[in-house]
């Protein structure tokens, strides 16, 4: 057994597994966090996309070891319990979401590519889905849903300097 | 009338009312009540769908597949659950001589291991109950599962299938679908015919339509097998409680058909069987009907345990359907012009080691084999066979893109021998409003010439010929 130690969706969790345990398997079984999907556990379909330090990674490849000490960000992570992340509510509104088996890891997949690149044309939007794959939608409404919610992300970031003066001044 | 149902609405909603507000009184003050979820919940406004053609409509569950919280069988999980694996055949034809699962047994963590001697009935399917649930004694394709093993842990299980050894005598195998209909062939059921289900649809002369014709072309055409590749492997969790109760949390389409069969194999009064359809991920055609479920109800008796069975991917390619491979014989006979005169058609779907969907698919496939097309002399004949290999069943479309791959590759052929634009060729015999299909059929709503001149519209069709 191997102890790990990591920082999920902001919170620091632990757990003593066997050395084979992946990551995938760690989050699902240990933490109880099952949006990442085990579709192909040989890193092929993408549906355990997570976030690994700022990086999308297929879960099902990389072993919970190694990721001891580091940061990860899920599915789970992204919504508040007030509102939803623009790359959600997009990837809802334009369909992209069919069985949904894949969307998580769609979407996380989406949001590493934010991360690195707030405006992406479609080659780059192309680049970040390659591994994802989906059976039931297809590709053209996810496309769609990405460069809805790098609309929003962009509108969003431009007003947030003057929604925090605002709070400022409030009382 | 008309009033007194209103009389009754009303009191009933108050009577609710009553009730909700009684059970608010109840409360106890120290349980806070709970909140909803602030995020807007998705509802649809009624009145935006009286015209639905038109609308942007979103799924209702589009909300929880986004946010991760979507409930798959593979999400799901409960105290003492175990996990359970099934033993493949890896050979395509044989006879099980012996089976020792003593040294699985005897690993730590093993809880239970089944082979097919142990289901009452081992024999299940949505046409012919021709599919063993473990095969006992004859293995009839690699995918066949031997043995199934339930343990604590997926590793201990997968552990426990490399102890399980099995002797195998092996039969001659039969591949090729024409060869296996050859009366000398190797019977996969025998002594049955490897013939399972034949359809014959016959109008008009097929004899005088080729005297009329210009031109006779001859071809065979042939497609491969296809998995469904779903995202969501197969995956089912089976509880076999202490009172005699079953409950089956299954990735299938067709829940009933799923525990009419269930009781079948397990020789289980419906009754006592519960099954729970989850949010299926992904199915198209592939999981519509059982496969390890009454293994995993075994072992769930055997055990008292919930077990849960999840395929791998090889899994999914090996041990459950695909698109039948079918080859396709066309003979058509023109006018110089290009009309079709007569249309002889021989199918041979290749069904694999059993019948899952095969009938359905056959008579799809014959029925549409001739095209969407205008011919007076049809005969088309088509045979399903049963093959060493995975069986094949339902898909998207039931042998429909089969037959269409062949009859349009066939049209461009035509087209080109005589000089016609590809285009011309289909407007000149497709389907008119009133057409009748082979079968006699008389067909309504028949857009198919405007489609074909919108879509050479959209994509800049210019005649080639």
């Amino acid at each position: 057994m191997i102890d790990v130690t990591i920082v999920v969706n902001g919170e620091t969790r632990r757990a003593s597994v066997p050395p084979e345990t992946t990551l995938l398997k760690l989050l699902r079984e240990n933490f109880a966090l099952t949006g990442a999907k085990l579709g192909c556990d040989v890193g092929d379909c993408g549906a355990c996309t997570v976030i690994v330090d700022g990086m999308a990674v297929n879960s099902c490849l990389m072993l919970a070891g190694q990721v001891n000490g580091r940061n990860v960000t899920t599915i789970e992570g992204l919504a508040t319990r007030d509102r939803l992340h623009p790359i959600q509510k997009a990837f809802e509104d334009t369909g992209a979401l069919q069985c949904g088996f894949c969307g998580p890891g769609a979407i996380m997949a989406t949001k590493a590519l934010f991360d690195e690149n707030s405006d992406p044309n479609v080659k780059d939007i192309r680049d970040a889905l390659s591994g994802s794959l989906c059976r039931c939608t297809g590709y053209t409404k996810m496309i769609e849903a990405v460069q809805e919610a790098a609309r929003v992300l962009r509108s969003e970031s431009r007003n947030s300097s003057h929604t925090r003066e605002l709070k400022v001044t409030a009382p | 009338m008309n009033d007194d149902t209103k009389v009754l609405e009303r009191e009933q909603l108050d009577l609710a009312e009553t009730l909700r507000r009684s059970d608010v009184d109840l409360r106890l003050p120290a349980v806070v009540p709970r909140e909803p979820f602030p995020i807007e919940p998705l509802t649809v406004d009624a009145r935006q769908q009286t015209h639905a053609v038109g609308q942007r409509a979103t799924r209702l569950d589009g909300r929880l597949h986004g946010l991760g919280q979507t409930k798959y069988i593979d999400d799901l999980s409960f105290p003492g659950m175990l996990y359970a694996r099934i033993k493949r055949a890896g050979i395509a034809s044989a006879r099980i001589k012996r089976i020792d699962t003593s040294a699985a047994e005897a690993i730590p963590g093993v809880m239970a291991v089944l082979t097919g001697s142990e289901i009452p009935v081992n024999s299940f399917g949505p046409t012919f109950q021709d599919q063993p649930v473990l095969a006992d004694p004859i293995v009839r394709h690699a995918g066949d599962g031997v043995a199934a093993v339930a343990a604590v842990t997926e590793q201990i299980a997968n552990e426990a299938l490399a102890k399980i050894v099995v002797e195998y005598e092996p039969l001659p195998a039969v591949l090729d679908p024409v060869a296996a209909m050859r009366e000398d062939s190797p019977k996969v059921h025998a002594p049955n015919s490897n013939i399972y289900a034949t359809k014959v649809v016959r109008k008009g002369d097929i004899e005088k339509g080729f005297a009329e014709s210009d031109r006779i072309f001859e071809a065979r055409f042939s497609t491969q097998m296809i998995e469904h590749v779903s995202l969501e492997p197969h995956a089912a969790i089976a509880d076999w409680d202490a009172n005699g109760r079953l409950t089956i949390w299954a990735t299938i389409g067709r829940i009933t058909l799923a525990r009419a069969d269930m009781a079948r194999t397990l020789k289980l009064p419906m009754s006592r069987i519960r099954i729970i359809g989850t949010i299926v991920g992904g199915n198209f055609g592939g999981k519509n009907e059982i496969s390890q479920e009454p293994a995993l109800a075994l072992l769930s008796k055997k055990t008292g345990r919930p077990v849960k069975g999840v395929f791998t991917r090889g899994e999914e390619f090996t041990a459950t359907t695909t698109r039948h491979p079918i080859i396709m014989d066309y003979k058509t006979g023109v006018s110089n012009k290009g009309r079709i005169l007569a249309r002889q058609i021989r199918l041979v779907l290749d069904g694999g080691a059993y019948c899952s969907w095969s009938a359905t698919t056959l008579g799809k496939a014959c029925i549409l084999s001739p095209g969407p097309y205008k011919i007076d002399n049809v005969v088309a004949e088509a045979f399903v066979v049963y093959t060493n290999k995975t069986m094949t069943g339902a898909m998207r479309g039931f042998g429909a893109p089969q037959v269409c791959f062949a009859y349009e590759s066939q049209m461009d052929d035509i087209a080109k021998a005589l000089g016609i634009d590809p285009l011309e060729i289909r407007l000149l015999n497709a389907f008119d409003e009133g057409s009748s299909s082979p079968t006699g059929q008389v067909l309504h709503s028949v857009v198919v010439k405007e489609s074909l001149r919108k879509a050479a519209d959209r994509f800049g069709w210019e005649p080639r010929s």
